[in-house]
This record gives structure tokens, C-alpha cells and sequence, in this order.
């Protein structure tokens, strides 16, 4: 969107038009030769306003706000919605510091007809945030400013300051403008916002058909049973295990339709549509191809593999099957990571820059989760893949990870017992994940998320997430003195948390989680949390593994999730 | 380009506008010599330098001014101020002094502001783009001045003339 540009000559009509030059437009526009101006009515304030939040970096910013994009005869995108569009083939580009001036020859100039007003939405309706502030304090500026008062009060004060520089071009650039030295230091980091596409996760679907499913597995697998009793009353639950004592007394728990003894029994049984795995981390991949070849859908725990082999390899097997798989990763349908990523996608945060993972807990693993091979490692990877898909969903793909550990305080197990993490993409985000088995967590949230207009913080199984909202840092003498004068109440609730809670009863995740899977096996279709999200969730994990072993910044391979 | 269109879309005041766009006085003063002229083509260009462009027809005598001077300043108008921009579009500055009818002053270096204008803008030409029949100015802002008494107003459309 924006709010400059005008008409330069009348004959021929020529528009101009500035695009920040570090913007994605600016290339686009030199690369195409041409572009369209679209004037919009004034009834597309509010999508306009939408338009200005979302945020900058955000890819097809004008689909995600319900605005329709057409092509004309010429290719020229343009909005379908315009009261005006005019269509412009570039007749000039001149350098004009931090922005380019592209001077466009009109080609065209469009009318809409289906367009009911001739009032066209002028940028001040729409720019910025909400004016801030109560009426009171409207009501008070305009007084203040109409009568001249606070002319003379600015007047008085600024007798005080520095005088103010006497080249404003030279001098002043706060506004949002970079030096030419400042354009060839984002330049060089690649920062060309070229854009991360952040996707909130559906909220899953009711399970629609009673759905025939075999949890294999009797330690966990009575947590996957539990579950699925939760998600869909109506779904035939089946036990699967090895010892027969466990595996009947978990049945019985769960009152079960059946159970079965070993893994073949299970997939031989054609009232079992699909398996879920919770099962050592080592048994992961060879269940998984049992299971396809069978052509049982899998469900499997966390993390897909200890091995992108492996991972790769149950992901083919269930593609050679026409079945599906999906990894059990509650964070990708958990209430408040949907919320905070539906939040972050409208532009609420402006552009997310900042996150801090702070997770674990006393826990002391046992038996083959003490085993540093059967499990791939320690908590980075078993509670790392989580908090790398909440970074996926929050912030985006990293390309780079460094990678620490204090000294292990359970010695009792294989693998490390703590681990921090520094994530870091070129677009310009970095991450610090702190993950421990070793000590408590404290009253923290686990994960905040800090953008250019507040802080998110998610707090580990609520069902609400507090958003502190940044100060504008525009305040001018007016405001300062306002909140002096004005009673609390009417101040503006700097400091202090919105909380936003969630409807969905679900805070962890996890059912809506089996709930997907259920309906996607009931409907035949992929889920949304896709085989390939696991395995780069592992992909990362697997890098920070590198990077602790080498003690050096690791770069992280381009993801490949489709 | 439809000619139907441009001529349907046209204001009263400019023929050939295709866009609404705010309503300025450009002043300019070359020695003794100065002149008002009502502009529309006019819009910010960038951050960095703060800078402006406007668009000056090459047959007006402000244009003949601004490149004597390569100064100016922008003066930009609220809705009440129509009758300035009717006044000072209609008459030329080659046969009147429209300076010496409308409430200007002179800063310390030498630019005129209008008095109450929303805003106005002391400019240093840096670049100038020829185009068929304007020249586009482009002028760094070196000093400024908001007349916060008349920031509840909107600012003049082309439309409103």
C-alpha cells in the first residue's frame, strides 16, 4: 500500500510513484516494466487497514486480506476492487536515496463500474495505528491544538532544546529512511525482505466414521489411548505389545476391542485401518515400513527417526503404500501456537524478531530413553523437535545454528542432559532455545516471541497467552504531559499484559492432534501436520547435534517440506 | 490510454488529472522577484535524504524562477483554503505579484511560508527529470514548519477545487 505517488505530466499523463528501495516491489516493478496503480474507494477502509498491519515481510499480503488480484491484457496485476486503476509501463527510474522514483507512462486508466462511490480512500484514514488514547484525550489535543495552546506550550519548552538541525535532509532519517551505508549492510546480509510464509495450523476436523485403530506400544501407548478415547469416543481402540501380562491389563484399562501380541498380528487384522506408534525412538523406522506394507496408516511418536535415513526411508515406504504418516507433534495444534501464529501472520507483532525457549524440567529418563543410541541422543532431541516446529510455525525456517552444554548433571543417561541453542535466519530473526532436564523451569513461560510491537508470551498447558504491547515510541510533548495530568484510567496499559485467551478446551495439543489423524484416516486424506514437517524438525535437531560436536556456527540446509 | 476516460475523470479546475492527489502553493523568490503558483503534482520521494518532487509545467513563470533559484517552498493546504488555490491558479505571476496578497513570511534563510498552511517546506533542488511537458523537481527539505493549530483539518483535494 502506499499513499505517495501523483501524476507528473498531462501530456502524455505520466504517474510517479516511490517504492522503498528495499522493499520487494521496488525490483519487481524494475524487472516487469510495468504496474498498476489501483485507487481504492473509501468503502476499503478496513481492508486497507488490514492491508497496512499485515506484516511487511509477508508474501502475498493482498490474497491474505481477501483482496482479489487480476491480470489484464498485458499481464499487469491489479486489484479487482479499485475504484480506479491505472495502468503504467515504466518510462523512467531515478535514484532518490532510500527510495526510487519510477516514473510510469499511463497506458491505461481504468474505471471501475461496479464500483458505487467516487470518494477515494486518502491515506491518513488509514495510516498508523488507531489513535491512541481515549476520547478524553482526542477531545483535549483538538482543543489544546485549535485554540493555539499548544502551539504556545511548544514554543515555550522548545526555548529549552538544542535548535533543531539545519539540514533536515541531511539529518534526519528516524522516520523509517537509511543512509546508503545502512542499505549496504542489510543488502549484505541478504535481508531483501523476500519473505518467510508463516502458515497457522488448521484447527483439526471432528472425526467423521469410526475409525479402526491399533496403538502399538504399552508404556506411552496407554498416554496414545487415552487420546484417542478423548478425540474420538467412537473409534475401535485396539493394544498392541509384547508381553502379554501389560499388554491385557492395558486393554482392560482402556477397554479396548481387542489386542494383540507382536506387531504382525496387528497389521494382519483388517478391522485395523491404522497404527500408532509409541515405541523406542530406534523402532520407529522398521515399524513404520511394516505397518505401510501393510497398508496401515501410521501415526508416530516423536521424533519421526534418529536418522534422516531413516526418516526418509518411512516416508517412501508410506508413499510406495498409498498410505500416509504423520509424527505426533502436539505443538503444531496447540491452541495458543496456532493463536500466537494466526496473530503474528495478521501483523499484530509486527515482524517477529525474537525467540526464547525456555523448557524441560527435572526429569530423569530410564530405561531405553537413558540410552543415548536407542534414542538418538538426549533432551535436545527429544524435547528439541517440539520447540523447532513452534519456531517453524512462529518465526520460520533458521539457517544457522551454534550450539552449547554446561556439564551433565544426570550421569546416570547417555545422552546430555541440557542444551542451548542460538538459531538465526538471514531474513533477520534470531532464536535462543534453552532446554534441560536438569533443572526447574520456574514460573516462565516457554516460549515468548518478541516483534517490532510487542511480546507474546505462551505459557506451557494454558489456555491463554499474554501480549505486551511495545510503546509506540512516538509519543509526542503533548502525550507526556497528558499522562501526567489525566487520571490512570485513562492512560493508555503500558506495561501491563492483554491476555487472550482461547476457546479450544484443548491447552496441550495433544488430542487435537490424535483428533487429525483420526479424521484424516476417516477421510482418506493427508493430515495437515505432513511426515516431512517430522523429518525437518529432525533435519534441525540434527544440525544443533553438529553444532555441538564442533563447538561452530552450523549451517542448516534449505528446507525441502513442500 | 481511453480518452473517454481521462476526459470523464477530469477535474474543473486541472483537465487531464487522472488521480486525486492534495492541493500546495509553491512559492518561490528569485532576488526581488517572487510568485505563488497552486500545484498538485507534487508528493514525499524518500526517507533518506527527506526529500520531495514536484511536478512544474515548463511554460510557467514559476518554473522559469525555480531553475534561476533551484529553491523553493511548498506550502500545503487545508480545506478552508480554497479560495488560495483558486486565487493563485488563475492568475499568472508574470503580470501580478500574488506574493504581496497572501500571508507570507520570510525565514531566517530566506524561503517564504505561508501562514496557516497545514505545513510548509523550505526545498534545495538536487535533481531535475525533463519530461515532455514538465519538469520534475526533485528537492531535498532542508527546514519545515506544521501548523499544528489546523492538524484537525484535511488537507484540499484536487476534487474540492
Amino acid at each position: 500500500m502506499s499513499g505517495n505517488f501523483g501524476q507528473v505530466s498531462l501530456s502524455p499523463p505520466r504517474i510517479a510513484i516511490n517504492p522503498n528501495r528495499l522493499y520487494p516491489i521496488e525490483p519487481a516493478i524494475r524487472q516487469a516494466g510495468r504496474f498498476a496503480v489501483n485507487v481504492m474507494p473509501v468503502t476499503s477502509k478496513d481492508v486497507m487497514i488490514r492491508l497496512i498491519k499485515v506484516r511487511r515481510r509477508e508474501p502475498d499480503k493482498a490474497t491474505a486480506v481477501g483482496l482479489e488480484i487480476q491480470e489484464d491484457d498485458l499481464g499487469i496485476p491489479f486489484v479487482d476492487g479499485a475504484m480506479r486503476t491505472i495502468f503504467c509501463e515504466v518510462e523512467r527510474v531515478c535514484e532518490t536515496g532510500d527510495h526510487t522514483l519510477i516514473i510510469g507512462r499511463v497506458l491505461e486508466s481504468r474505471l471501475n463500474p461496479r464500483c458505487t462511490t467516487t470518494q477515494a480512500l486518502l491515506y491518513p484514514d488509514v495510516a498508523g495505528d488507531a489513535p491512541s488514547g481515549s476520547a478524553v484525550r482526542q477531545l483535549i489535543r483538538t482543543s489544546l491544538g485549535s485554540t493555539g495552546a499548544l502551539d504556545l506550550l511548544k514554543r515555550a519548552l522548545y526555548k529549552r532544546r538544542p535548535p533543531p538541525p539545519p539540514d533536515i535532509a541531511g539529518a534526519t532519517y528516524q522516520d523509517g529512511g537509511q543512509t546508503e551505508s545502512e542499505i549496504a549492510e542489510i543488502v549484505k546480509h541478504g535481508l531483501l525482505d523476500h519473505g518467510r510464509r508463516l502458515r497457522p495450523p488448521p484447527i483439526p476436523r471432528s472425526v467423521s466414521q469410526p475409525v479402526g485403530i491399533c496403538v502399538v506400544g504399552t508404556g506411552w501407548g496407554s498416554f496414545h489411548c487415552d487420546l484417542i478415547r478423548k478425540a474420538a469416543p467412537s473409534a475401535l481402540l485396539y493394544v498392541c505389545g509384547r508381553d502379554p501380562e501389560r499388554t491385557q491389563r492395558l486393554a482392560k484399562a482402556v477397554n479396548a476391542s481387542g489386542m494383540f501380541l507382536g506387531l504382525d498380528a496387528a497389521l494382519k487384522d483388517d478391522r485395523v485401518q491404522a497404527v500408532s506408534l509409541a515405541l523406542p525412538h530406534d523402532l520407529h523406522r522398521e515399524a513404520a515400513e511394516r505397518a505401510a506394507a501393510a497398508g496401515k496408516h501410521v501415526l508416530v511418536e516423536k521424533p519421526i527417526a534418529t536418522t534422516l535415513a531413516d526418516a526418509q526411508a518411512m516416508i517412501e515406504a508410506a508413499r510406495r503404500a498409498g498410505t500416509f504418516l504423520m509424527v505426533a507433534e502436539d505443538m503444531h495444534f496447540r491452541p495458543v501456537v496456532r493463536e500466537a501464529a494466526k496473530r503474528i501472520t495478521r501483523g499484530n507483532l509486527g515482524e517477529p524478531l525474537y525467540m526464547l525457549v525456555n523448557a524441560g524440567g527435572i526429569r530423569r529418563p530410564q530405561g531405553w530413553s537413558a540410552d543415548k543410541t536407542r534414542m538418538g541422543g538426549g533432551v535436545l532431541i527429544d524435547i528439541g523437535v517440539h520447540y523447532i516446529r513452534g519456531l517453524r510455525l512462529l518465526m520460520g525456517e533458521p539457517d544457522q545454528v551454534i550450539a552449547t552444554r554446561a556439564m551433565q548433571v544426570n550421569t546416570k543417561i547417555g545422552g546430555e542432559d541440557s542444551v542451548q541453542l542460538l538459531l538465526s535466519s538471514s531474513v533477520g530473526w534470531q532464536a535462543h532455545m534453552l532446554l534441560s532436564w536438569a533443572s526447574t523451569r520456574g514460573h516462565l513461560p516457554d516460549i515468548v516471541v518478541a516483534g517490532e510491537k510487542g511480546t507474546l508470551h505462551l505459557w506451557p498447558g494454558e489456555g491463554h497467552l499474554d501480549f505486551y504491547r511495545a510503546a509506540s515510541g512516538d509519543e509526542d510533548l503533548l502525550d507526556k504531559l497528558l499522562a501526567r495530568v489525566l487520571p490512570s484510567r485513562l492512560q493508555r496499559d503500558e506495561g501491563r499484559p492483554e491476555r487472550i485467551d482461547v476457546a479450544d478446551p484443548d491447552r496441550t495439543g495433544y488430542e487435537s492432534e490424535m483428533r487429525e489423524f483420526l479424521s484424516a484416516v476417516a477421510e482418506q486424506r493427508q493430515p495437515t501436520s505432513l511426515a516431512e514437517d517430522g523429518k525437518r524438525d529432525l533435519e534441525i535437531v540434527l544440525c544443533g547435534y553438529d553444532a555441538l560436536a564442533s563447538g561452530a556456527r552450523t549451517p542448516i540446509p534449505a528446507s525441502t517440506v513442500p | 490510454m481511453l480518452a473517454r476516460d481521462m476526459q470523464s475523470s477530469s477535474h474543473a479546475y486541472i483537465t487531464g488529472s487522472v488521480v486525486e492527489s492534495p492541493v500546495a502553493i509553491l512559492l518561490v523568490k528569485a532576488g526581488n522577484r517572487s510568485n505563488a503558483m497552486t500545484v498538485s503534482f507534487f508528493s514525499e520521494v524518500a526517507h533518506h535524504p527527506t526529500s520531495l518532487w514536484v511536478s512544474i509545467a515548463t511554460s510557467t513563470y514559476t518554473h522559469a524562477l525555480i531553475e534561476e533559484t533551484q529553491r523553493f517552498s511548498l506550502a500545503v493546504l487545508h480545506v478552508k483554503q480554497k479560495y488560495l488555490a483558486l486565487g493563485c491558479g488563475s492568475v499568472s505571476g508574470r503580470e501580478h505579484d500574488k506574493c504581496s496578497t497572501l500571508e507570507v513570511y520570510e525565514t531566517a534563510s530566506g524561503f517564504l511560508f505561508l501562514n496557516g498552511a497545514l505545513s510548509s517546506t523550505a526545498c534545495r533542488v538536487r535533481d531535475r527529470v525533463a519530461l515532455s511537458d514538465h519538469t520534475i523537481f526533485i528537492a531535498d527539505i532542508l527546514e519545515g514548519q506544521i501548523e499544528s493549530r489546523q492538524a484537525h483539518l484535511r488537507h484540499l483535494l484536487l476534487s474540492d477545487l
